[in-house]
């Protein structure tokens, strides 16, 4: 069978699966490819050409579109592909006798990205265990063995290669890992072979083949030796293809072992980005689609296994075989667009990957920050969120320059969901010409100026040191050499010349670690792989004029690097540890959010992070293509502005195009008392000359296809039927009319069902009115009249009492008032009103200096018609010839004073209600406001009466229906603390779910009273006797009389209660009394 | 009263030429046969609160 995978650039990718002459028996059309792919139409169109086609100008694409949902993978942290780790777990114990605490774990990548993890256990005995995964299961098997059936090997040899790495004379010298109690190590795992009595391979192979022969599958018919070979090639370091490869690993990483455990090397933390790397999209894609085809084929193994049993099966008889296939209905396609579409990987196999839910994420467009950040967040795995512990969500130094520190979440998910830095990116398949790298050319040049360099290749059975005199050297995690540690420094510097003038090899990472007293064990790791992050940094070594001095770097060889700082002095380097390498500038630490903080190095950190957060529920200018969009809800602001003041940041990633503020006027004083706590006076002028005005666009979809009983005798179109009259609110396509305004409880659309020639009217559900912004008409439907369409509905949301405004200093407020113009305080010299007006307090305790540098670059910005540069760390990168003393306020005081304005920003100012001068001046300037999405008009609450719940009869909770807020057990505490019992009462009873119950005095039961039949008044009625005293209505039905009966109110909840004791058989007894307490 | 049914102009997504559809029409541009048709804005006047 042929299996091929067609991408041509004209049509969706699609895999096939073809047999004998090209019958195409099985093909999966996969109609889900990410926007601006390769295969994308549009990829490497021009602005003009995007705009032409309704999209996004400046759109980057890189996710998916699924039933109208953007959607995209989210970047997961892996372990490091092919690299030995060694650490402690205390679960390690567990895993049997004589287990310790103690593995080296390595995560072994095939080159078609699936993989598998290998474990080597330390056992209290001195031995090792190797572990590895089969279907989800862990099995074990004696580290011997699995030597002994990889080569033909001796006893002799095992045990020279292991101890190799010990010599006497350099017992305490800086560097050596092996210690005298490695030999007897390798005496005891040669013992423990020697008891199974398995000496040759063969024997072996046989003995791995046997016992595994009941979990892999098609090798039914084959020898012990050949499921030996098939265990060792599937699930024994995978990402090496031939056996010495792997003999040589096992033993490297049974030497760092057994160092870990003499502590001659240190653990390495799980938790640090050194040892970690990302899951990416196609990464993930190309898992699932192995999976899912090898279940396929799977399926398609038995059809046809199945079918063979019957007589008259021929092999040739391809349409046949076609038939029998198409009975296997299991669609790859569909399986891989649900994965998108949920995020849920749905595999019974062991598809090697942290997390199977939450994949994929929906790309918010609340704003262009927002829609930004969700292509650089990095996730730690949602297993770690509900960990108790902090480790892993801790700020480790190895992640600098990688992950930003400033842009991570407060909250739960906080040091979990980190953002990339602006500069980092993650290695791929393309190189920067971007074509599909060559890895096995990269790889023979990395070897061949290796030996060049002085690296003695690694023949198979070649017995050697261990460092200090030597360093073992890993391309990819496959050991191809020695080099002696007195050129290894040389060779590290020539490797990152080549680095840097070589395009193919502009990735690589050279992680050399050096020689160290019980630090990480020594060696020289190369990576080439794709999904490693890594970032530009200059090598300062390059001198030549015309060659860009650019090397990229990974946070492995970051750690043992020396990378310059311009604001970091020396870093403690002095002289004896030149640096070899220099940041390209201090914000490189920083992601694109963190980077949009004007002078963000003058605030209190928290007040940064916060800021990250608020940026991204900014209101802002939502889309250049709203008019072609349908979002179910999308926000804009209709009057934003460009910030005065702005960072290199805002230049380069063209925020210009999506501004999400405006420049307010502010003045911070205490005026009126409306802006104590945080709240804010605005200007009410300002607000209706169109401060902050915003818009919610929301879509409606009706697809009257979709909907109600299919059938030809049951269909419906738009329409306003025969209803003549013009005051009807809709248009005669039962659609309303754009630009029009709907109420709450007005119709929205009519629909005429063509069979039964019924008019239905549906109303627009909503509290609020709204515009009717556009409507469009969807014909692509099967039935070509007017049946579906989108109609979208724009609800004004401009500034009112309770709405949440930010500067972007983490100064977040709420307008507690919309001031008029003529009472606001006005300044003496422009007489100009504030917008805005916030209390002194904010600032004290905040630190949040870079606002009030803001307002004065801003003030002088607008007096100069300039942008302001607040670019953070500005000054540290300047010559050493300015004045390092000098601060941002030296820059700026003087162009204010130069103006006539006061140096520190400060202006006299009258109040605007008494005409008098304010006894102090007071600091005003324009500072970029931003309107937060947290808006009364969608969050108010109010209920008196309404919508009870069916079973337990109290008011229903939740804003949707029309719900109230709970009063809950504290509330009750505070009620019964003041000795409102009154109030208590009203809430908790009258309020809620009164009830009067008739109950049985004399059993005792709630549930027993039942209606008396009044036949027996009518009967005395027609006998002519007197009408007897009124019956009670009530009976008790145990008790057979109505003399016990009587009423009680109570909570409806009590009487459900004794209804769902009495269904567990358990009888809820009241002893009434009229409130005397008897005896 | 017209007997005939009122009509409804729309403009075309993708050559935005203008059609005038009757209920029960097909939703399709008559000139390019693009099949999504936006409404035009309306000809009443829409009263704004004015204050």
């Amino acid at each position: 069978m042929l299996i091929v995978v067609n991408l041509s650039p004209s049509m969706a990718p699609r895999i096939m699966f073809l047999i004998g002459v090209n019958v195409l028996i099985f093909q999966i059309i996969w109609m889900l490819t990410s926007w601006m792919s390769k295969l994308c139409h549009l990829r490497d169109a021009g602005h003009k050409k995007l705009v032409s086609h309704k999209e996004e100008a400046t759109d980057m694409g890189g996710y998916f579109i699924c039933n109208g949902m953007e959607r995209l993978s989210r970047l997961l942290i892996l372990q490091k592909r092919n690299y030995p780790m060694v650490f402690y777990r205390k679960s390690y114990c567990s895993r049997g006798d004589g287990f310790t605490d103690k593995a080296v774990t390595i995560r072994c990548v095939r080159d078609d990205q699936s993989s598998v993890n290998l474990r080597l256990y330390y056992l209290q005995n001195g031995s090792a265990r190797i572990g590895f995964w089969v279907r989800m299961k862990e099995y074990l098997l004696p580290v011997d063995t699995v030597l002994k059936a990889l080569i033909d090997t001796t006893d002799r040899e095992i045990y020279v290669s292991l101890t190799s790495f010990y010599n006497e004379t350099n017992k305490n010298a800086k560097g050596s890992v092996g210690t005298q109690l490695v030999g007897e190590r390798a005496k005891i795992i040669l013992d423990e072979q020697h008891n199974l009595s398995l000496s040759t391979r063969l024997q072996c192979l046989q003995h791995i083949g046997d016992k595994f022969r009941a979990i892999m599958h098609g090798f039914e018919n084959e020898s012990d030796i050949v499921v030996g070979e098939a265990v060792l090639r599937d699930y024994i370091l995978v990402h090496l293809k031939t056996n010495p490869d792997k003999f040589n690993l096992i033993i490297f990483m049974l030497q760092k072992l057994f160092s870990f455990v003499d502590q001659t090397s240190a653990q390495e933390n799980p938790d640090a980005l050194q040892y970690q790397e990302v899951l990416t999209v196609g990464n993930l894609l190309s898992v699932y689609i192995k999976d899912k085809t090898s279940s396929w084929l799977e399926r398609s193994r038995k059809l046809i296994q199945e079918e063979l049993k019957k007589k008259n099966f021929k092999f040739d008889d391809i349409m046949h075989i076609k038939k029998i296939m198409d009975k296997n209905t299991f669609s790859i396609g569909r399986s891989m667009e649900s994965m998108i579409q949920t995020g849920k990987l749905v595999s019974l196999s062991s598809v090697d990957l942290p997390q199977r839910e939450g994949l994929t994420i929906p790309a918010e467009r609340v704003n262009f920050h927002r829609f930004l950040s969700h292509f650089r967040a990095v996730h730690r795995g949602t297993a770690f969120a509900q960990m108790r512990t902090t480790t892993v969500r801790k700020l480790l130094p190895e992640s600098w320059g990688f992950l930003c520190p400033v842009h991570t979440p407060d909250g739960t998910p906080c040091g979990l969901l980190n953002h990339m830095t602006a500069a980092c990116r993650v290695s791929s398949f393309y190189d920067p010409e971007g074509n599909i790298k060559d890895f096995l050319k990269i790889k023979n040049i990395i070897l061949s100026t290796l030996v060049e360099m002085g690296m003695a290749p690694l023949l198979p059975k070649i017995e050697r040191a261990g460092p200090p005199e030597i360093f073992n050297v890993l391309l990819d995690g496959c050991i191809v050499g020695i080099i002696a540690s007195n050129v290894v420094d040389k060779t590290v510097a020539n490797l990152r010349q080549m680095k840097i003038h070589s395009a193919i090899l502009d990735d690589l990472e050279i992680g050399y670690i050096p020689l160290s007293l019980a630090g990480s064990y020594p060696g020289l790791y190369l990576f080439t792989s794709p999904s490693r992050l890594v970032r530009p940094v200059r090598n300062n070594s390059i001198t030549s004029g015309g060659v860009s001095d650019i090397e990229l770097i990974g946070p492995f060889e970051q750690a043992y690097m020396e990378i310059k700082c311009p604001d970091g002095g020396d870093g403690g380097r002095q002289d004896f540890f030149p640096s070899t390498h220099e940041e390209l500038h201090p914000t490189s630490m920083l992601s694109v959010i963190a980077n949009l903080t004007p002078w963000s190095d003058h605030n209190q950190s928290p007040r940064n992070m916060y800021q990250c957060q608020m940026a991204k529920q900014t209101l802002a200018f939502g889309s250049q293509a709203l008019k072609f969009r349908c979002d179910n809800k999308l926000y804009h602001l209709q009057t934003p502005q460009s910030p005065i003041v702005r960072t290199a940041t805002y230049n380069k990633y063209c925020m210009d195009e999506f501004p999400s503020g405006t420049n307010a006027i502010v003045a911070v004083l205490s005026y009126t008392g409306y802006d104590m706590e945080d709240a804010m006076i605005l200007n009410k002028s300002s607000v209706e000359r169109g401060f902050c005005h915003a818009h919610i666009y929301q879509t409606e979809t009706v697809d009257l296809a979709s909907r109600g009983v299919k059938g030809d005798n049951n269909v419906e179109m738009f329409s306003r039927g025969n209803d003549k009259s013009r005051k009807s609110p809709l248009d005669s396509d039962g659609l309303p009319y754009i630009g029009q305004l709907i109420n709450p409880q007005e119709a929205l659309y009519s629909t005429y069902n063509l069979s039964t020639s019924r008019i239905r009217i549906k109303d627009l559900k909503s509290s609020e009115p709204a515009f009717v912004d556009s409507v469009s008409a969807d014909g692509s439907s099967n039935t070509n009249f007017l049946n579906k369409v989108n109609v979208r509905l724009r609800r004004v949301r401009n500034p009112i009492i309770g709405d949440k405004f930010s500067s972007r200093h983490g100064q977040k407020g709420v307008c507690s008032k919309l001031w008029p113009d003529i009472d606001m305080p006005f300044s003496s010299v422009t007489g100009m009103r504030p917008d805005l007006i916030i209390n002194p307090h904010a600032f004290p305790s905040r630190m949040t200096i870079g606002m009030l540098l803001e307002s004065i670059a801003a003030k002088g910005g607008s007096l100069q018609g300039t942008f302001v540069d607040a670019t953070p760390f500005a000054r540290c990168t300047k010559d050493a010839t300015s004045n390092s003393e000098s601060s941002e306020i030296d820059d700026l005081g003087p162009l204010l004073a130069s103006n006539g304005f006061n140096y520190h920003g400060t202006e006299v100012m009258y109040s605007g209600v008494f005409g008098t001068e304010l006894v102090f001046e007071i600091f005003i300037g324009p500072v970029y406001y931003q309107r937060l999405r947290h808006m009364v008009s969608d969050k108010f609450q109010v209920r008196s009466t309404g919508i009870m719940d069916k079973i337990t009869r109290q008011p229903i909770g939740g804003r949707k229906h029309g719900g109230g807020v709970r009063f809950g057990e504290m509330e009750r505490d505070a009620l019964l603390a003041h000795g409102a019992a009154y109030m208590l009462h009203d809430r908790l009873h009258t309020c809620s779910d009164y009830h009067i119950a008739d109950v049985c005095s004399l059993c005792g039961s709630l549930l027993t009273a039942s209606t008396i039949q009044r036949q027996k008044r009518a009967v005395r009625e027609i006998s002519g006797l007197p009408p007897a005293r009124p019956s009670k209505a009530y009976t008790c039905h145990s008790c057979e009389t109505t003399k016990g009966m009587e009423t009680v109110a109570m909570p409806f909840v009590f009487r459900y209660l004794a209804a769902e004791l009495a269904a567990m058989n358990v009888k809820l007894t009241l002893n009434l009394n009229k409130g005397t307490t008897k005896g | 009263m017209d007997p005939q049914p009122e009509q409804v102009a729309y403009i075309c997504g993708d050559c935005g030429g203008e059609n005038t559809l009757k209920p029960g029409d097909v939703i399709q541009c008559r000139e390019c046969g693009y099949r999504i048709l936006y409404k035009k804005r309306t000809n009443r006047i829409v009263q704004y609160e004015a204050r």
